[in-house]
């Protein structure tokens, strides 16, 4: 009977899925309590899986680079190489088969598939007209077919068997931007049931997973409510049409939450954003933290907002990550590849250097936030890095005395990245002194 | 063949119907004397004289009442709304009168008449003299409605629509009079009202149009072409009746529609072509019919505003690509 491997806790409570950075062993390795295994992506943090008794690895289910569910089996360690039967009721293979499996990445994949397939069988399938007539005259079961349209709804092109030719572009659009979705923003909550809320808004051509760790030293006594903006993270993509539009979108998602006395904590974008929330909903703030808050002035780092939103490979990425921090160790490999799995998608890039032209046009930042900020009632502070490239930390000499200024010498654009005791240090003491 | 102006194919056309029919006569305001303000009637006056083309005061409601019993007596009256902006108060001629006479006397009597009117916005006119009422008039059975783009239908179905027995709302677009194309020589070329063309051919999407739309609707499968999409747009012409089997021949082919009108949403033509598609082309369809018209407000003054509001060829653009994604 074979020891199963997961990421267990590591992976952490709220995460759906992890991305497989490397594996240090293969099959048929033998390998000592506290070997590491692999190297997997957690909330943008690397981290090593190590073996939890001595054995041989009889069986890989998961290829590097791939994104796995957060409780899939990785891999199991056994007596010996043969050894690859393990319990759990819902083994995904069983027996001596598995050793001669010619594609065990499979395996995850279609474990990942199982719950929404599942779903997908007791409810109503979403399918065109047309495509239902070409299945049903070519015996197709369309409960097996993958819908490839954004809209999610099956098209005559996915039903094999139709004739129909696709256009060249197929979907999606190439040369312009993918349709508008619907829905609301996605905010994801962690930690604590009671105490006072944290709501965090991350900057642009970022998400909700940059928080970490500071979101995770807040769960242990707040419950933590990180948003993805619109074109980020797992929210809805949709042209924002300006930066009115994209403040309606977070004070809704906000106001849909109902939280009352909130600690919000903005990210540079997203900074302006908890600036104009606090200057509309001035009564349901308890406290405001802005780090390297944008909308203080015109200045912005255009190369940077085009660049990173552009950014179609790790390296490109890598290189405008070492932008945002002074500290350029901070952006290793893995880190790079991390914050690249989660811009994978050609739509969602596609989509944000749209919203970066729209927010950013001819490298300015169009939106003045200033005199909201002299407007702000609730205690408010501004962490900012000296060494930020990307926006200018003199705009934060613009505030009102009541609002604490915390300038950091060796600092970039990400001080909760690069000072993350501090800022954690500043932020809790600015929630106790409410 | 000859170049001409829309304009001018409009002219000839009811040169040559007046020439050929004594009992064809003009009237309206301004279209004697002055010609039209759009010159389409420029020099009849003095051709036929002012018993043939009548300078009318200013009342369109009494105008079409007028045609109805002018065409109940015998002659085939061509009259002219200026702007279809002003149809509303033609409608009662329309809806009480000419599209019901030929019933109530049990088909003793024809209502020969035509309306011609233009509309359509683009060059600043504002709320009141850049409106698509298309849906308006489509609205009413016993009325035909034509809407040519080009100056050789424009010629042709106006010939169609002189001599037809029923009456017909003969729709022009503002915009179109200067525009030039070659015209089919010959007093006898009709276009024939109820049937569709297909302007450019294309196999992914259909996307159909009259007047001035088939221009934007021609320039969007152009756009479309550059992404690889190959765009068939077919132009209505008639808007009622429907050229039914023109649009089942296309979306059989291409299974995608992009309808497209100058006229507001709600309610409007686009809306009856949707769901005109939607019976009858469902199991052909693999994406929701998309749309594309003027928004449910009224037309800016404001020359940028007016633009952003209009249908043109890139909203038609997007709606297919949406449709095909």
């Amino acid at each position: 009977m074979a020891t199963p491997i997961t990421a267990g806790a590591v992976a952490g409570e709220y995460m759906e899925t992890f991305v497989i950075v490397e594996w240090r062993v293969g099959v048929g390795d033998t390998v000592a309590e506290g070997d590491v295994l692999l190297t997997i992506e957690t909330a943008k943090a690397a981290v090593d899986i190590e073996a939890p008794s001595a054995g041989v690895v009889s069986a890989i289910f998961a290829e590097a680079d791939s994104e796995v569910p957060a409780a899939a089996v990785l891999c199991l360690i056994g007596k010996d190489s043969s050894d690859v039967g393990y319990d759990g009721d819902d083994a995904p293979v069983k027996g001596s088969s598995l050793s001669s499996a010619p594609a065990p990445a499979m395996m995850v994949a279609e474990r990942a598939a199982e719950a929404p397939r599942a779903a997908a069988l007791s409810a109503r399938i979403i399918a065109s007209p047309a495509a239902r007539r070409a299945a049903s005259a070519a015996g197709v079961d369309l409960r097996a077919v993958r819908a490839s349209s954004p809209s999610g709804r099956i098209k005559l092109r996915d039903v094999s068997g139709a004739s129909q030719s696709v256009p060249a572009f197929a979907a999606p659009v190439s040369a312009g931007l993918p349709a508008d979705e619907n829905g609301p923003l996605e905010v994801h909550r962690s930690g604590a049931k009671g105490g006072t809320p944290v709501f965090m808004i991350h900057g642009f051509a970022s998400d909700s997973l940059s928080w970490y760790p500071l979101d995770r030293q807040l769960a242990k006594d707040h419950p933590v409510y990180r948003l993805d903006l619109p074109n980020h993270g797992t929210s809805p993509k949709r042209q924002i049409g300006s930066f009115a539009n994209l403040v309606r979108e977070v004070r809704d998602a906000f106001d849909t939450l109902g939280l009352d006395g909130a600690h919000v904590i903005g990210h540079s974008l997203g900074g302006a954003l908890a600036l104009a929330l606090a200057d509309t909903r001035p009564r349901k703030l308890a406290s405001l933290t802005l780090f390297a808050p944008g909308g203080l002035g015109p200045k912005v780092n255009g190369d940077f907002i085009s660049g990173i939103a552009r950014a179609s490979r790790p390296d490109s990425l890598a290189a405008w990550l070492k932008v945002m921090v002074h500290d350029q160790k901070l952006i290793d490999p893995a880190f790079a590849n991390a914050a690249f799995a989660a811009r994978a998608d050609g739509n969602l890039r596609a989509a944000q250097s749209h919203m970066g032209e729209t927010l950013f046009a001819d490298g300015t930042q169009s939106f003045d936030l200033v005199a909201a900020l002299h407007r702000l009632e609730c205690p408010t502070r501004i962490i900012w890095g000296r060494k930020d490239r990307v926006l200018d930390w003199h705009d934060a000499l613009q505030a009102p005395g009541h609002v604490g200024l915390h300038f950091l010498p060796d600092v970039g654009h990400v001080p909760q990245l690069e000072a993350p005791d501090l800022s954690l240090g500043i932020i809790s003491a600015l929630i106790k002194s409410v | 063949m000859t170049v001409m102006r829309y304009a001018e194919a409009l002219n000839a056309a009811l040169r040559e119907e007046m020439q050929r029919d004594p009992s064809v006569f003009l009237f309206g305001e301004d279209i004697g004397r002055y010609g039209g303000v759009f010159k389409v009637s420029k020099g009849l006056r003095d051709e036929f004289g002012d018993a043939r083309v009548r300078d009318t005061p200013i009342s369109e409601q009494a105008l079409t009442a007028m045609a109805v019993t002018a065409a109940m007596s015998g002659t085939r009256p061509v009259l002219e709304i200026m702007y279809a902006d002003f149809l509303p108060l033609s409608l009662d001629a329309l809806v009480n009168q000419a599209s019901v006479f030929t019933y109530l006397w049990e088909g003793q009597v024809d209502i020969p008449f035509v309306l011609r009117t233009q509309g359509g916005g683009g060059v600043g006119t504002g709320a009141q003299h850049a409106k698509s009422l298309d849906a308006m008039v489509c609205h009413i059975p016993g009325i035909k409605v034509v809407a040519p783009a080009t100056p050789a239908d424009a010629k042709g179905l106006l010939k169609s629509a002189i001599r037809d027995r029923q009456p017909v709302v003969f729709l022009e677009h503002k915009l179109l009079y200067n525009t030039r194309g070659e015209v089919p020589d010959g007093d006898d070329v009709l276009v024939p009202i109820g049937k569709a063309k297909t302007v450019v051919e294309g196999k992914h999407v259909s996307i159909f149009a009259s007047s001035k739309m088939v221009i934007e609707a021609e320039n969007a499968a152009k756009l479309l072409a550059k992404d690889g999409v190959e765009a068939e747009v077919i132009d209505l012409r008639t808007l009622r009746p429907l050229d039914l089997d023109a649009i089942r021949r296309s979306i059989a082919k291409t299974n995608h529609a992009v309808v497209v009108n100058e006229g507001w949403t709600f309610c409007g033509y686009a809306s009856e072509l949707s769901a005109t598609i939607m019976e009858h082309c469902f199991d052909d369809l693999d994406a929701p019919v998309a749309r594309v018209a003027m928004p449910d407000m009224a037309i800016p003054y404001s020359e940028p505003l007016e633009m952003a509001v209009l249908p043109n060829a890139v909203k038609i653009a997007a709606a297919a690509k949406k449709a095909l994604a």
